[in-house]
């Protein structure tokens, strides 16, 4: 029996078996075999040895990168609280003249969605609704930026067209360079009517039973330079307006069904006489129950003229 | 620099730096855009500065605390490309012969060209196949343990010896050699 048959048939060789050469090869091949594990041994420590380093280098950069997220989170919990305190509260003087309710949420912890009361420099009442493009702290950035063209203006001027129009050709070329953009739905009202420009935003105005969807036929802030379209509107005791982002009206269910401009409009033409903060609430219990999950900023406002 | 390359200066031959790479591909050395960036636009028959193989080197040393058995095993490896996928196969036909392809330097001047006081040699002092026993004197800028490592491959390639034993710890330049 030759050796190759041998060690094929496992049994361990006598004396007789095997020849003197076979004998000498078999020595050959085990201090071979021997060189071959010192080195494979060599090998496998040393690589051992840079996984172990390759793990702790690790743990060291996981870390680095938590102690980086906790100091992220600090940052936009911050950013969280600035931006709401520069939302605005509800002046003195329209909480007298209007019945108002919000709904405000952004995706993360800042956004873009943006509201703001103003008056105007002949005393009307103004309310601004915007959108800014992306999320997160560059958008909030911006709503910032936003809010300060308007305070300004706004001791000035008293037409929603020359106020959208001033913000955007002064905003313009910075909104270029950071990349970035807003819808505008902004409303003047005095005691008979409201004036409004609606670039991108969503309005509906109740008045009995006659409902009217705002025009939004021009730009986003931003956008382009064009001029903007002043519409108006008779706006009485108990009319309805409601100003919104699209934050409700793009929600997908999980099947990827739209919530629809006109749910929302019919759910608020069907329960216009109830107060507006029950319309709101019925308006968000609607959208939650509806969607898979929220996927933009939402604004929802709406307000009922008392006198 | 490619093909072109004038050898006033330390050049090493596109395949060996390209069988290096795919050596410490292969043993998982390095991987994913590492890897593509060893291997990328390295022409096989090009000459390239010898720098370009130190790179290399150093992805190993800086990674690995003990990088001795890892160069080592990026020479076997290298060698067994060689063989398999290179010339090898037709200028080794036994274990032994890839000591004698290393007579007169004859091996290592096919894949390294430059000023010969950096080129240095790679060159069989003796062999003696009845006793097993060979000696290599090195004076190359390569790394000691890599070339350990490809004499080891190179002989074992062609699958005919039972023992190889490749020893320079004493002095890192000459490669005691003993096979069977």
């Amino acid at each position: 029996m030759s050796l190759d048959e041998l060690l094929e048939s496992g049994n361990v060789p006598t004396k007789g078996d095997v020849t003197e050469e076979e004998l000498a090869k078999l020595f050959r091949k085990f201090r071979g075999l021997q060189k071959k594990q010192e080195r494979d041994q060599a090998f496998w420590a040393a690589t051992n040895e840079n996984l172990k380093t390759a793990y702790e280098k690790l743990d060291e950069k996981d870390r680095e990168l938590a102690r980086a997220y906790a100091i992220i989170q600090d940052d936009l919990s911050v950013a969280s609280k600035i931006q709401g305190a520069l939302l605005p509260e509800l002046p003195g003087k329209m909480a007298s003249d209007l019945e108002l309710a919000v709904y405000h949420k952004q995706l993360a912890e800042v956004g873009g969605d943006y509201y703001d009361f103003f008056k105007t420099c002949s005393g009307n009442h103004a309310i601004g609704v915007f959108d800014i493009s992306g999320h997160g702290v560059s958008a909030a950035l911006v709503m910032t930026y936003l809010k300060a063209q308007f305070m300004t203006i706004l001791e000035t001027l008293d037409s929603p067209k020359a106020i959208v129009e001033w913000v955007n050709s002064t905003s313009y070329d910075f909104l270029k360079t950071v990349k970035k953009y807003a819808t505008v739905n902004f409303v003047v009202m005095n005691a008979t009517a409201l004036r409004y420009v609606s670039g991108g935003g969503f309005g509906l105005l109740l008045s009995g039973k006659n409902s009217t969807v705002f025009q939004k036929r021009d730009s986003f802030l931003g956008l382009r330079r064009r001029p903007f379209h002043e519409h108006e509107l008779p706006f009485k005791k108990g009319d309805l307006l409601a100003m919104y982002t699209d934050g409700i009206v793009e929600a997908q269910t999980d099947k990827g069904d739209d919530y629809s401009v006109q749910r929302l409009n019919d759910l608020i033409i069907r329960n216009a006489k109830e107060p507006v903060k029950d319309i709101v609430d019925l308006c968000v219990k609607d959208y939650t129950k509806f969607r898979s999950k929220d996927s933009d900023d939402i604004t929802l406002l709406i307000l009922r003229k008392k006198v | 620099m490619g093909k072109d390359s004038k050898a006033s200066e330390l050049v090493v031959f596109g395949a060996t730096i390209q069988g290096y790479a795919q050596a410490c591909i292969n043993l998982n050395i390095v991987a994913g855009s590492k890897a593509e960036n060893l291997i990328g636009e390295i022409e096989v028959t090009g000459w390239y500065p010898f720098e370009k193989l130190r790179e290399i080197e150093r992805v190993v040393t800086e990674a690995y605390e003990n990088a001795g058995p890892i160069l080592e095993r990026v020479g076997m490896e290298m060698m067994l490309g060689w063989y398999h996928y290179g010339p090898g196969k037709e200028i080794v036909k036994r274990g032994v012969d890839f000591l004698y392809f290393q007579t007169g330097s004859q091996g290592y001047a096919s894949v390294v060209k430059g000023p010969q006081e950096l080129v240095g040699s790679f060159n069989l002092e003796f062999v003696d196949e009845q006793k097993g026993r060979a000696r290599i004197n090195s004076t190359t800028p390569f790394n000691k343990d890599q070339e350990r490592g490809v004499i080891i491959g190179g002989m074992s390639a062609p699958g005919d010896l039972d023992y190889i034993d490749v020893k320079n710890q004493e002095n890192p330049q000459i490669f005691e050699i003993e096979f069977a």
